[in-house]
């Protein structure tokens, strides 16, 4: 479970303080998909950054199964799977290392980093695990980059537009394997700029715009607000009104 | 401590997987700088052997005022020439290393037993004619000699009369201290090796890193960012003290089969091994200071304009001792670049380095090693570092 409290972030820009993020607050439950629906720049990537701790908000509160994540950043790193914006992985080792170097990080052991490593290439259908990466294409390091994130198997995960430059049957993969996450009760959490993607999948969806929540439900619950039944159509009503604003 | 030798391992492997890399980072030096060294050395004992032995082309001015002077300058191996027109144009455009002007009245004073002049026409701040003027010199000075002998002799007179002091020379170099000037550049070599000689890998490590876009992910694994940071800083230190056992080692065969003097060179293994010491904190103060860098800046491009300034550093002190030199004081083994410096010089000499002096060293370089670590590990700590983009 993973709790949003009224966050919020600046940075410094040359022109002035940029406020990214205005006051988010959600709540992502266990054994469902969150989705975080918004434009470019509306403020994803900062508030994902919040919740795996790579960055501390200047207000508000991020919890973790309870946890305080300001308070125990280490504990909760450990309850998190992160897949970032940034996810390159290590062109010189296999998808194999890559992907046992992060499970070190974690502290397991050999047999266990091992166990996870067939796991999860089945469930990601990952069948070049001792190549070397380089050379790979997007979705090889894609998916390499999502097993390194889960190989300790965290309770919660946390996707940063996971789709980004996929093709058609590597996204219906990768969504395969999210509803499989989400069926053993994994709280998960992805972005995305797409509608359509993102209300084939999530049970809940955060729509985020200028850096606020616009609006929280279900697909339904979403287009029944708006009047609106084309999912573009929600969408545009919902991210547009901010634009405006 | 376990994520510091689990992130060294991973760079060193993915290091080592750089074969071309690995390869000019190791073994480039160690061909190098011995080639440089034997090369130059050898090069300046042919030039010195030659200048001292081949018979020397003298351009003289009025060679016939002085037939005599000729005659014995002819038995030193400097045969006079006809000279050119405008001598000193033609020093100065390095046409001739000196031209000797005798006087017209060389003769008559002469025969008169006075004071005949001649002049030596030469560049004092060219040092490759250092040798034939010092050849000139001195075959003049014994052709003055000679003839005061036996003028006074003629007179009557003890030749000690003219020779009120005799001064005596003694020289107290030993071997291990001549070899020592004949490595005087050894020092810079080598702390400039140790300091940045895993200056490409450090900087990779951290800035390379982060527009590589593979350090979020990382740093955002629950493993301490020091640790992380030292896990590649040992990486680094142990690429850099192999480096540097390739480049000693080469430096140890090179000597052993060098030509003429340079053979006199014996480094020992002991030797070596206290070199390794001295340079020890040396590549610590590099990595380190190299990763406060990489981590302070925005990309790879600018951390490496850091570059051509820190290759400086070395030299200062070496710049500073030529221009002023200065005894063994305690106080020098604290100042970083001086102490190795002067250590590895005085370990070259085989002079005693004393327990204090290590001590003095040792801890001073280890603790400035140390702050820059901690000054490193908080700019580590910074947000702005797993920001890529």
């Amino acid at each position: 479970m993973i709790e949003a409290d009224h966050l919020h972030k600046t940075f410094q820009a040359k022109t002035g303080p940029v406020h990214a993020v205005r006051g988010v607050s959600f709540l992502a439950r266990d054994g469902e998909i969150t989705g975080l629906l918004g434009p470019n720049a509306a403020g994803k990537t900062t508030t994902l950054r919040m919740l795996y701790t790579l960055m501390s908000p200047d207000q508000g509160a991020v919890r973790v199964d309870g946890i305080d994540a300001h308070r125990d950043a280490t504990a909760v790193r450990q309850r998190l799977g992160v897949l970032p914006d940034a996810r390159n992985v290590y062109k010189r080792l296999t998808a194999r290392e890559n992907i046992a170097y992060f499970g070190r990080l974690h502290g397991l052991d050999d047999a266990t980093i091992e166990q996870r490593i067939t796991r999860l290439a089945e469930m990601l259908g990952i069948d070049f695990l001792d190549r070397r990466t380089e050379g790979f294409s997007q979705g090889q390091r894609t998916k390499t980059a999502i097993a390194r994130a889960l190989v300790h198997d965290p309770r919660n995960v946390i996707l940063d537009e996971p789709t980004n430059g996929l093709d058609v049957m590597t996204t219906r993969s990768l969504r395969g394997f999210l509803q499989k996450l989400r069926g053993e009760g994994h709280c998960v959490i992805f972005s995305s700029h797409i509608m359509q993607e993102v209300a084939a999948l999530c049970d809940r969806i955060v729509v985020i715009a200028g850096g606020e929540v616009k609006a929280i439900g279900t697909p339904d619950e979403l287009r029944a607000l708006t009047g609106e039944s084309d999912l573009e159509n929600v969408f545009v009503r919902l991210t547009g009104e901010a634009s405006v604003a | 401590m376990n994520t510091v030798f689990i992130v060294a391992r991973k760079e060193l492997i993915d290091l080592f997987r750089d074969r071309r890399t690995v390869l000019m980072g190791l073994l480039l030096m160690p061909i190098l700088f011995p080639a440089l060294i034997l090369g130059a050395g050898s090069m300046a004992e042919r030039k010195a052997r030659t200048q001292l032995e081949s018979t020397l082309e003298l351009p003289v001015i009025g060679a016939e005022h002085a037939p005599n002077l000729i005659r014995f300058l002819r038995g030193q191996n400097i045969d006079a020439k006809p000279a050119p027109e405008d001598p000193d144009a033609d020093v100065r455009a390095q046409t001739y290393d000196a031209v000797l002007r005798i006087s017209p009245e060389f003769g008559e004073r002469w025969r008169d037993s006075r004071s005949a002049e001649v002049e030596l026409i030469y560049d004092s701040s060219r040092r490759d004619s250092q040798i034939p003027i010092a050849r000139v010199r001195t075959a003049i000075e014994q052709y003055n000699r000679t003839l005061a002998l036996l003028r006074s002799i003629d007179r009557g007179m003890s030749p000690e009369v003219l020779q009120p002091v005799r001064l005596a020379r003694r020289d107290v170099a030993t071997p291990e201290s001549r070899r020592g000037t004949l490595l005087a550049f050894l020092p810079y070599l080598l702390i400039l090796s140790s300091f940045l000689g895993g200056a490409y890998l450090v900087i990779d490590v951290t800035a390379g890193e982060r527009e590589r876009q593979s350090l979020e992910p990382l740093l955002a694994t629950p493993a301490a960012r020091a640790a992380i940071m030292s896990g590649k800083i040992l990486a680094a230190i142990c690429f850099g003290m192999l480096s540097l056992v390739l480049i000693l080692a080469a430096f140890k065969i090179s000597f052993a089969v060098a030509p003429g003097q340079m053979r006199l060179v014996h480094l020992s293994w002991q030797l070596l091994l206290q070199l390794l010491v001295v340079l020890l904190p040396m590549v610590l103060i590099g990595t380190t200071l190299l990763t406060l860098i990489a981590a302070s800046v925005k990309s790879v491009k600018e951390a490496q304009s850091y570059m051509s300034v820190l290759m400086l550093l070395p030299i200062v002190p070496t710049v500073m001792l030529m221009v002023n030199p200065i005894k063994n004081q305690l106080w020098q083994f604290t100042v970083p670049f001086l102490a190795q410096n002067q250590l590895i010089l005085r370990l070259v000499r085989s002079e005693i380095v004393t327990l204090a002096e290590w001590a003095v060293y040792l801890s001073t370089s280890f603790g400035l090693g140390l702050i820059l670590w901690v000054l490193a590990a908080r700019l580590y700590h910074r947000e702005r570092l797993a920001i890529s983009a």
